[in-house]
């Protein structure tokens, strides 16, 4: 009875095609929204190479600080490239920041003065960087003068400018004190986009698993007529279903799981049993919800059906599906909603597994859902406990 | 008359589910509008730093710190190393600082004239005074541009100068030495930035809402009786679908004017020629929005499907087109692909509108040339809906 019942549950599952498409087909249409959308986002944010132009008058020509320094920034050998330079006329300078072809332009009159069209992040990288030139060549003015006054000098003054002047440029160059970059390779912040749809996909599978048992309620469907009447035991057939449920939830996850990473290049980190260990837990999640829903409202399916989607895409929400800056938002404020929130359980232990190096944090979210799910089935059993009807 | 009435019957019988989904894509366009106001705004030329000082709060360290509070924001987070790891994954802060316990002492150490022994002690030791954590975007090279400049200058200064307080003067005063930047543009992007964002939001919230609707209540005029006493009535089908395209059309306005009068309460007042080319921009793209939910309407005959429909087809083009990610973030392939999508023209003005200074015959051209595009997409879809009705009249 057992077997019979779990092969019929999964024909009439996989036959089902709004089924399907939410939990199946949805998923990997999101994804590859997902996708396009934000595959170029984090490298546009990467400091490009920024296009200005010069007026390249006489005043200039005659400041050799600026005209070097300038020309070094903007080889395009150089390993920091940082500028690409247009040396134009005042005429044409004006009508390239017009046109909005570069961040701004510099011009060198009595004092070097910066020409851009809105304050913005090009904008103030060029203002910075000449400045650093300028100040450098005050930093060298000031160590001239310190040696001059402090020294005793034998032989010409010009040699000793000469030599000080190298001194300090060299220095300039190398620094003796050390900045140690200590940053994790792993910080690409749209992967949490990709952690919330598996989320989103693990709870959804709540509708398979109410699907599944309403096949065995009296009340839902005729279906469960006939098994309410007939002598078998109900406990097998309920397990069945649910395994069914169970199988055709764990074969979408598993092909989104596919796209996702040989398709999408999503990285979940390296630690495969604790993937599979979350998914398996998340899935179960989803079932367990779809169980209590199923089994506590007496409403008719397509109202169960929107209450666990309204209730995924309410957490998803609040877990940084719609823009991930709401997970950190919640996360900071209102810490309690996210722990109880079952999509930012499983999205909250996918993060922890990508991105920290420690496990307290993912061992929290897999307990959370347990007892998520502990809780969902106790419900269900109390609910299905004792149901006889007399007349439906 | 006889359509109209039938459509605001059924409008009624649904009132609750339209009402229902249309505060739900309200309240969405608002909250997303209130919390991506970090994101989107990327012009400000202040990267947000945290600070962690190991060291004492004294001398050049102070003096480091004043430095960077000046030209950076920082910002105040929990110190615990997971809410600072947290605060960096999800750019809450660009850079972080860490300031060693020996950094003070490594730069006095530097001086000229200090004992040679304790010098060669000092370098022989850890020369890293300074830790950082960087997100490597724009804002975080700011501040790495910050930083090093003034390692730099507290190097050579220390080298040369041996009281402290000459250091920091001289850094202070190279520091100050400030060149002279000229705005030419006087339009506020800031604000412009932000009802483009908002407009472009629109974009999503006006399909999905229309074509959800619209499916919903076309629906009941699908059905097989309803369907057959329409085909026998003397009613030619291009005049029933015109009388119901209005209908369509009317409660599509209501909504659109319910995001207008949003967008004022949310945004504030922009100059009066922009507002106006935002709001005509955005009724055609409604009208536009009617005709797409027409057609599909006519296309499907299952009630079921329409929940499935609206997302793929109102998330679909609203993350090709550049309504949740900026345009310019897109990748050029998704863009190409999107030119053949309505929203693509409709958020493309937006944008256009959005650095325009003067309203002359050159900047208004290739807005007037998205807005005939979209009235294009409008007939189209007139037509194709029309034939796709006397296809299915036929068999």
């Amino acid at each position: 009875m057992f077997l019979h019942n779990l092969k019929y549950s999964l024909k009439t599952l996989f036959k089902n095609k709004m089924l399907i498409f939410w939990t199946y087909a949805f998923p990997l249409i999101l994804g590859t929204f997902f996708y396009l959308a934000f595959s170029n986002i984090e490298n546009s944010e990467k400091l490009d190479i920024i296009d200005i132009a010069i007026v390249d008058n006489e005043e200039f020509n005659n400041s050799i600080a600026l005209k070097e320094s300038f020309r070094n920034l903007s080889g395009e050998n150089e390993q920091e490239q940082l500028f690409n330079i247009k040396y134009v006329d005042l005429a044409e300078a004006k009508t390239l920041l017009e046109n909005d072809e570069i961040a701004g332009y510099l011009l060198v009159e009595d004092s070097p003065k910066v020409i851009v069209k809105t304050s913005g992040i090009n904008e103030t990288i060029l203002k910075y960087v000449t400045e650093e030139i300028i100040q450098n060549e005050d930093v060298l003015t000031n160590i001239i003068e310190e040696k001059l006054n402090s020294t005793v000098i034998d032989g010409s003054i010009e040699e000793f400018i000469q030599n000080v002047r190298e001194d300090a440029i060299s220095m300039l160059d190398t620094s003796s004190l050390q900045i140690r970059d200590i940053t994790s390779k792993k910080l690409s912040y749209t992967m949490i986009e990709f952690y919330t749809l598996i989320a989103m996909t693990a709870l959804y599978g709540g509708i398979i698993g109410m699907t599944a048992i309403n096949q065995n309620l009296a009340n839902m469907s005729n279906n469960g007529k006939r098994i309410a009447v007939s002598p078998t035991n109900r406990i097998k057939i309920i397990f069945s279903s649910l395994l069914s449920s169970f199988i055709v939830q764990i074969i979408g996850l598993f092909i989104l799981f596919m796209y996702t990473v040989f398709a999408l290049k999503v990285d979940y980190g390296n630690n495969f049993p604790m993937i599979i260990l979350l998914s398996l837990t998340g899935s179960l999640a989803g079932l367990s919800l779809g169980l209590a829903v199923g089994t506590i409202f007496k409403i008719n399916e397509n109202l169960k059906t929107g209450i666990i989607i309204a209730f995924t895409m309410l957490g998803s929400f609040l877990s940084g599906m719609m823009g991930i800056t709401m997970k950190y938002i919640i996360d900071t404020n209102a810490p309690i909603v996210n722990k109880l929130n079952p999509v930012n359980m499983i999205t909250d232990g996918f993060y922890s597994l990508y991105y920290y190096t420690t496990y307290n944090r993912f061992y929290f979210n897999i307990i959370s859902l347990l007892i998520f799910s502990l809780i969902m089935i106790i419900l269900s059993v109390l609910a299905l406990r004792r149901q006889k009807y007399d007349s439906i | 008359m006889t359509v109209f009435k039938t459509f605001s019957q059924v409008l009624n019988k649904y009132k609750a589910t339209v009402l229902m989904y249309t505060v739900m894509l309200v309240l969405f366009g608002g909250l997303n509008f209130k919390t991506s106001d970090n994101n989107v705004n990327f012009t400000a030329s202040k990267p947000d730093v945290l600070i962690i000082n190991e060291d004492e709060n004294i001398g050049i360290t102070k003096d480091f710190i004043d430095y960077l509070s000046e030209y950076t924001n920082i910002k105040d987070i929990e110190n615990n190393e997971d809410s600072i790891n947290d605060a960096l994954f999800y750019r809450d802060v660009n850079y972080i600082i860490y300031i060693k316990p020996n950094f003070r002492e490594s730069i006095l150490s530097n001086s000229p004239n200090k004992d040679e022994q304790f010098k060669q002690l000092i370098s022989s030791s850890d020369r890293t005074i300074v830790e950082i954590k960087t997100t490597g975007d724009y804002q975080a090279s700011i501040a790495d541009m910050l930083v090093n400049k003034y390692l730099h200058l507290a190097d050579i200064y220390s080298n040369t100068f041996e009281d402290e307080n000459e250091i920091i003067n001289h850094i202070q005063k190279t520091l100050s030495l400030e060149v002279e930047t000229e705005l030419t543009s006087k339009v506020d992007t800031n604000t412009l930035s932000q009802v483009t964002f908002y407009y472009n939001f629109l974009s999503y919230s006006v399909l999905a809402g229309c074509v959800y609707v619209i499916c919903l209540i076309l629906s009941s005029f699908k059905n097989k009786e309803i369907n057959k006493r329409t085909i026998i009535s003397s009613m030619n089908y291009k005049s029933f679908n015109l009388k119901l395209l209005l209908s369509n059309c009317l409660f599509a306005i209501v909504l659109w004017l319910i995001y207008i009068i949003l967008g004022f309460l949310l945004v504030g007042s922009i100059p009066t020629n922009y507002l106006i080319i935002y709001i005509i921009n955005s009724f055609i793209f409604t009208i536009c929005s009617v005709t797409i939910a027409f057609f599909i309407s006519n296309l499907i005959n299952n009630k079921n499907a329409i929940n499935g429909i609206v997302n793929v087809v109102a998330l679909g083009s609203s993350f090709l087109c550049g309504a949740f990610v900026p345009m310019e973030w897109l990748p050029d392939f998704v863009l190409k692909i999107a030119h053949v999508l309505p929203s693509y023209w409709y958020i493309k003005t937006n944008e256009l509108l959005k650095g325009v200074e003067v309203f002359n015959s050159i900047t208004l051209k290739p807005i007037i040339t998205n807005m005939l595009v979209l009235i294009v997409f409008i007939i189209a879809f007139v037509v194709l809906t029309n034939i796709v009705t006397k296809l299915k009249l036929k068999k």
